[in-house]
This record gives structure tokens, C-alpha cells and sequence, in this order.
């Protein structure tokens, strides 16, 4: 790079220009915290990071753990190989990377420790499958050298839009199961009489009362 | 395609921020400082293009050095990336982005190379597709619910939740009346706004006390 910025406070960088601060970091809105991290490949290693994901998209059980976890509203990873950074003018200098760069961006629910916890402890094979292809990996267990892998490969948010903050994704998939089931019984007990209607309305209440707890806070951590 | 994951769309944009050492504030903390004052909320820009359920900005500085025997190097351009899991077609959300909040999308992508601005909406959405990075692999936990739907559905988890409570115990006819008012006033309640901070309660059912 030309200059290096200072993330840390207002300042001026290398070429006498000012800095942003590091006040500007807004990882988290509401229940919904936003992950980013990249990290580096060895180019010929790319195609079999793509093979994996290859086979993670095209053999359903393999996400299962992924659906089971139940705290993560979208995921993605995206393999920038070195030529493809866009180049939209020829004043733009070209690229001259050795590396293709893996991009993770997570939305999930929960602190940053709970995430790293979880996905160690759950997915740890997972885990290893995708990023053994980085260079430095140290493997998802033990846990120690994958948070410190995962702090240094991060990089912040600058601006986090959610629609609906208030809600982990938890709170999402019980919801579009009370009011499927709502929605479905109101169109169906309209002809029902009363005694029928409250057969029909306890049988309801039984299959939605595991999803119809409130809408907690977010948790408050790390 | 892997940028969809049934109906949702996730898309990755790298777009290149201009490195000009002639200014006084590059274009790369404009454009944080610019990010960090804009509205998060039911205020914010992205909850009038209403097919965003959630979506980032983020300045990438630099790729990461991750240690011996790892090689050192560097980006020669600082790249904005902007990542949005919304709902519906590429070219319908563009084009939303533009019609919609063209002054925030200016004011964001003018610190970017080769910016077109949004006048020809065309121009914009050819932009922004030269930006675009083929995402690998793409998961959404849920995939076939418009933001819309999503807010109306916790909505009516929360107002149906009161409905139980403060109907407990009612005679069978009691219930069955109560039940058909309740759920003819839901249908007639506009969804929460989109990036709201909180759900508030809008006392559909008899009493609120929830």
C-alpha cells in the first residue's frame, strides 16, 4: 500500500492525511453480530477448497450441523482467486498477489466467544475441511490457537444493517411456525362449531407452545 | 448458482476506493466516517429497499499476514465490500438500490474507481456486477420468506402469544369469537418497519397486557 492508516484514533497516516478512528467499529446490531475474515491460499489449493464446497452444496445431510447450530441467519464464503480483485481503470495498479484469499462473512447470533465455542465444539471437522486449505490454519481444536487464528484473520464492520435486530434467527424460525400454524387454523375453524373450534384450537396451542416464548434481549458480551 | 440459496440472494461486491494523495481526508476514511454516521434503524437507507433482510459495509484496508512461512504482501488498492442477503432477483435489487435511495448509494460509491453514479440505473447495476465476486458457498438458515412476511410472522407470533393468555379459560363460543375478531384485526395491521430496534405490541387482542 501507498500510506498505512491508523485504526485507532483520529490521526493523521503516512502521507500527512487524516484517519479514521477506532470508534467506528460496529460488528454488532441488535441480536446479530457481523463477522468478516480473510485469509490466505496457496493458489493451487483452490480448486479443492471448491470441490468441498462443492460437495457441502450438492450433499444436503453435510449442512446439517450447520442448520442444527441454529444461531447463524446467513453465511458465505467467497474465494477471491489473485487476478479477480476488480480492476475498473487503468489508474488503478494491478494486483500482484501470490495467494488466491478465502472471505467468510457470518451473521450469527450470540457473543463473538459463544460463536468461536460453538462452531469449534460442533463443527470442528467441518471447520478444518474449509480453512485447512489457509495457510497457518492451526486447526479448530484446540481452541486457544483457532480464536487466536481467527482474531488476527478478522476485520471489522464499518456499517451493519439488520431488519429485524431484536430477533436471533431462533426467534425467526419459531415464529414462521406459529403463525404457519395460526394462519392455517384461521382459515380452516371458520365453519367449525364452538365445541369443535376449541378441540381444534387446544390441538394448537400443543403444537405451537414450544415457540411461543417471548422475544428476549440480546445477550451482552464479548 | 451459488450466490442463491433458494430465494436469497447473497451478494458480494468488491468495488475499489479511489487512493488519491492530493487530499486531505483520503476517500477510503471519508467513507468511514461517512458509514459510521448513517442510520442503522427503521431510519437507515436499507430499510426502504425492502428486500434486505441483512447486509454490510465494510472498508478492507489491507489482506492479512498470518505469520512465518507464510509470505508478506499486500493490496495495492483498499477495497469497499458491501455484502447483502436479501430477497429476490440481482437485477430488481439493484435497480431498487437506485431508485430508492440514490443519494446514500452516491454518496457511498463515488469514493469508488470507475463509479458511474445511479442517473442511468443500467450503468449502475453493469457497475456493480464488475465489482461482483461469485460467492463459493452460501447458507441461509431461512430461505423462502420476503422481509415482509419475516416481520409479519414475528408480529404475529407476539400478538398471538398475548391472544393465549388473556384468553384463557373462555367458554368455547367466547373463544371462537374472540379468535375470529383477533385475527381479522391482525390481517388488517401494516408489518413492523423494517430495521426497527424493538417489536412493539399493537394491542390487536382485547386487553394488553403482554
Amino acid at each position: 500500500m501507498a500510506c498505512t492508516i491508523n485504526l485507532f484514533r483520529l490521526g493523521l497516516d503516512s502521507c500527512g492525511r487524516w484517519a479514521a478512528t477506532g470508534n467506528l467499529v460496529t460488528n454488532i446490531n441488535g441480536k446479530a453480530y457481523a463477522m468478516n475474515a480473510v485469509t490466505p491460499m496457496k493458489p493451487w489449493k483452490t480448486p479443492i477448497l471448491k470441490l468441498v464446497f462443492f460437495l457441502l452444496g450438492a450433499i444436503k445431510p453435510l449442512q446439517n450441523k450447520l442448520i442444527d447450530l441454529s444461531f447463524i441467519h446467513f453465511a458465505r464464503w467467497v474465494v477471491v482467486k489473485r487476478s479477480q480483485f476488480p480492476r475498473l481503470a487503468s489508474s488503478q495498479p494491478p494486483e500482484e498477489l501470490d495467494y488466491d484469499y478465502l472471505l467468510f462473512f457470518s451473521n450469527f447470533n450470540g457473543t463473538w466467544n459463544q460463536y468461536i465455542d460453538a462452531f469449534s465444539d460442533v463443527l470442528a471437522d467441518g471447520l478444518n475441511l474449509i480453512w485447512r486449505w489457509s495457510e497457518k490454519f492451526p486447526g479448530s481444536i484446540p481452541i486457544t490457537p483457532f480464536k487466536r487464528y481467527i482474531s488476527l484473520v478478522q476485520f471489522d464492520t464499518d456499517y451493519y444493517y439488520d431488519s429485524y435486530p431484536y430477533a436471533a434467527i431462533n426467534d425467526v424460525k419459531a415464529a414462521i411456525r406459529v403463525d404457519d400454524a395460526v394462519r392455517s387454523f384461521a382459515e380452516g375453524s371458520g365453519k367449525l362449531t364452538p365445541a369443535q373450534f376449541q378441540q381444534a384450537y387446544l390441538e394448537l396451542l400443543v403444537k405451537v407452545q414450544p415457540d411461543l416464548g417471548a422475544i428476549g434481549p440480546a445477550p451482552v458480551g464479548t | 448458482m451459488p450466490n442463491q440459496s433458494g430465494n436469497m440472494y447473497g451478494l458480494t461486491i468488491l468495488s475499489p476506493i479511489i487512493d488519491d494523495q492530493t487530499i486531505r481526508i483520503s476517500h477510503d476514511s471519508a467513507l468511514r466516517i461517512y458509514l459510521k454516521k448513517l442510520p442503522r434503524h427503521e431510519d437507515g437507507p436499507f430499510a426502504k429497499v425492502s428486500a434486505t433482510h441483512l447486509c454490510r459495509l465494510v472498508v478492507m484496508d489491507d489482506v492479512v499476514f498470518v505469520g512465518a512461512p507464510a509470505k508478506q504482501e499486500h493490496l495495492n488498492s483498499k477495497y469497499l465490500v458491501f455484502s447483502s442477503n436479501f430477497y429476490g432477483d440481482l437485477d430488481a435489487y439493484l435497480a431498487d438500490m437506485a431508485a430508492k435511495i440514490p443519494d446514500v448509494v452516491n454518496d457511498i460509491w463515488s469514493h469508488c474507481v470507475g463509479y458511474p453514479g445511479v442517473r442511468d440505473p443500467k450503468a449502475f447495476a453493469t457497475y456493480m456486477k464488475k465489482c461482483q465476486i461469485e460467492t463459493t458457498f452460501f447458507f441461509a438458515a431461512v430461505n423462502d420468506r420476503t422481509v415482509e412476511q419475516t416481520l409479519r410472522a414475528l408480529q404475529n407470533k407476539v400478538e398471538f402469544a398475548a391472544f393465549v393468555e388473556e384468553n384463557q379459560g373462555k367458554p368455547a363460543a367466547e373463544l371462537q369469537a374472540a379468535f375470529s375478531t383477533f385475527w381479522q384485526r391482525l390481517e388488517q395491521l401494516p408489518p413492523p418497519r423494517a430495521g426497527a430496534r424493538e417489536l412493539t405490541r399493537a394491542s390487536v387482542s382485547e386487553k394488553a397486557s403482554w
